[in-house]
């Protein structure tokens, strides 16, 4: 399927002063950004600063205070979760939520099965599908791994399958909550490579992350998010450079 | 002793269904449900009143018995699926009691607590299925057919969505499955198919009444299931076996009270259960450890 309809820049989600309080606390305030077509955007700030609510917001997981968000022009307010997934948007977990009973192949393979009631494929579809998931599982290093339930696999192949989901479906905004945090040198690298191919082949990221490195190594765009306030949003030299900004993240650890 | 083999049989095999329609939705979709008896007594009643007001056929009967009880769990699925596992829970619970109350009294329907006489034995094609070896024939036939429905059920993508369900409900919303709609699916086919072991029931015995019923055959179901091994594909017929057969092992030995055998056996299985899941949680069929 193109994942490349609307030229790259082009807002896909728009999103219009977003809110919501958690018992008077704002955790999401005002926000106002566009996830942009191709780009890979990345919310940085400091824990607790409304990252994680903000995905579940615009992924219908919790309902909204107040503004507004359009995916593709079309208002996904009270859209059931289920629905804005199969509209193209779909998410990862910082506590992954892997289908631990599973194997990794059911894994990938349950990613991409939408409908309630099994509905037979014809055997080029199966086969396609089927190619399409040993890609899946051979780019991210777990190929000898499709037969290992979810719950047996190490730290960073259980952060591969959560990406492997994600990567097996048509969706055409990943929402990665914290993917690359606490891998090692190497499935960094594998990470990165990932996530570059697939910008290149049309899909848009926004990303949560906290490792600098990876922030530089891979955003066209930064937003800084501190107690649910968009303070910045612009390319990475601009936002990182802030020094008020560089303050806020930098400040309680220094 | 070949009828009472035969009884045994049949027992087992009607009891096998309701544990194996009970594990489709707790081991896969871990959905917990307390009134599977509910189903259970839908469809024996509901075949009964068809058998004796319609027609005895095979394929008139036990198909309303499956329409009657999966109308029945739609009304308990449908509010009850929207909100957390433990509710679903005290839902079922609820409904269980009400039911034993509604069974006891609709007269008309269930005979209230006298119960449903004189039922008339199930009919395949002109053949009249009543004699305990013919009719253990039927019933594990019928036992065989579930066991395909919902193995092959459990491999489609249905399976994969209720297991998917069961490990974590919002990275399956995630990936755009509707969850409550699985869910009450899975419940629906569940009650279906419990009521095809309450159809051969009725037929089978030709009389019931609501003490087969009530909140103990529920418990039951579901301690077969636990003890063979929740979300395996043999451990509901292991434990419905198993839990079957102990009272006619109880009963050799000469040396117990008689009187005291009805105590003895509720012994026995609190103390195996709890033993069993101490040493293996996955029951007797299940993993050693985790599922």
């Amino acid at each position: 399927m193109s994942r490349t309809d609307p030229a790259q820049g082009e807002p896909l989600m728009r999103i219009r002063n977003l809110d919501k309080s958690f018992g008077g606390v704002k955790a999401v305030d005002d926000v106002t950004m566009d996830l942009r077509a191709g780009i890979v955007t990345t919310l940085v700030g400091p824990n607790g600063a409304g990252k994680t609510t903000f995905f579940n917001l615009i992924t219908g997981n919790l309902a909204r205070d107040g503004g507004e968000v359009t995916w593709l022009g079309r208002d996904i307010a009270g859209v059931k979760p289920h629905r804005i997934a199969r509209a193209g948007v779909m998410r990862t977990y910082q506590d992954l939520r892997l289908f631990d009973g599973m194997t990794v192949w059911e894994n990938v393979l349950n990613a991409t099965e939408y409908g309630a009631l099994p509905i037979p494929e014809g055997r080029a579809a199966r086969l396609r599908k089927r190619e399409r998931i040993e890609r899946v599982l051979e780019r991210t290093g777990l190929a000898d791994k499709r037969d290992t339930r979810a719950l047996d696999l190490a730290y960073a192949e259980r952060k591969f399958l959560s990406l492997a989901r994600i990567m097996a479906t048509e969706a055409r905004l990943w929402l990665l909550d914290e993917p690359a945090s606490g891998l090692d040198p190497n499935s960094y690298e594998r990470f990165l490579t990932i996530l570059r191919e697939d910008v290149a082949q049309g899909v848009t990221v926004c990303i949560i992350e906290h490792n600098l490195d990876i922030v530089i190594g891979i955003s066209d765009r930064i937003a800084f998010l501190d107690r649910g306030r968009l303070l910045a949003d612009g390319d990475p030299q601009s936002v990182l450079n802030d020094p008020e900004l560089a303050k806020i993240y930098f400040g309680d650890r220094a | 002793m070949e009828a009472y083999i035969f009884n045994l049989v049949n027992l087992i095999a009607i009891y096998s269904i309701l544990a194996v329609t009970l594990n489709f939705i707790m081991g896969y979709a871990g959905i917990y449900s307390l009134a599977h008896a509910v189903f259970f007594g839908l469809g024996a009643y509901s075949s009964a009143w068809v058998a004796q007001h319609v027609s005895p056929s095979i394929f008139v009967s036990y198909p309303a018995a499956m329409v009657a009880a999966g109308a029945v769990s739609l009304l308990l699925a449908l509010p009850a699926l929207r909100v957390r596992g433990e509710y679903f829970v005290a839902a079922s619970l609820g409904l269980q009691v009400l039911s034993v109350t509604i069974f006891s009294e609709w007269k008309s329907f269930t005979g209230g607590i006298g119960g449903v006489l004189a039922i008339p034995p199930v009919d395949i094609l002109g053949l009249e299925v009543f004699r305990p070896a013919q009719f253990a024939v039927l019933s594990v036939i019928v036992l065989v057919v579930v066991l395909l429905v919902i193995n092959a059920l459990v491999h489609s993508s249905f399976g994969r969505n209720l297991r998917a369900i069961r490990d974590s409900e919002s990275a399956a919303a995630s990936f755009g499955k509707n969850v409550p709609m699985i869910k009450t699916i899975s419940v629906v086919i569940s009650a279906a198919l419990a009521a095809v072991a309450g159809a051969l029931y009725a037929s089978y015995l030709s009389f019931i009444n609501v003490e087969s019923f009530t909140l103990d055959t529920s418990v039951l179901v579901m301690a077969m299931v636990i003890i063979g091994g929740t979300g395996t594909v043999a451990g509901p017929i292991v434990g419905a076996a198993l839990l079957l057969l102990l009272p006619s092992v109880i009963s050799y030995f000469d040396f117990l009270p008689r009187t005291e055998i009805g105590s003895l056996q509720q012994i026995i299985y609190g103390l195996g259960m709890t033993l069993l899941m101490i040493f293996r949680p996955g029951g007797i069929v299940g993993r050693r450890s985790g599922t």
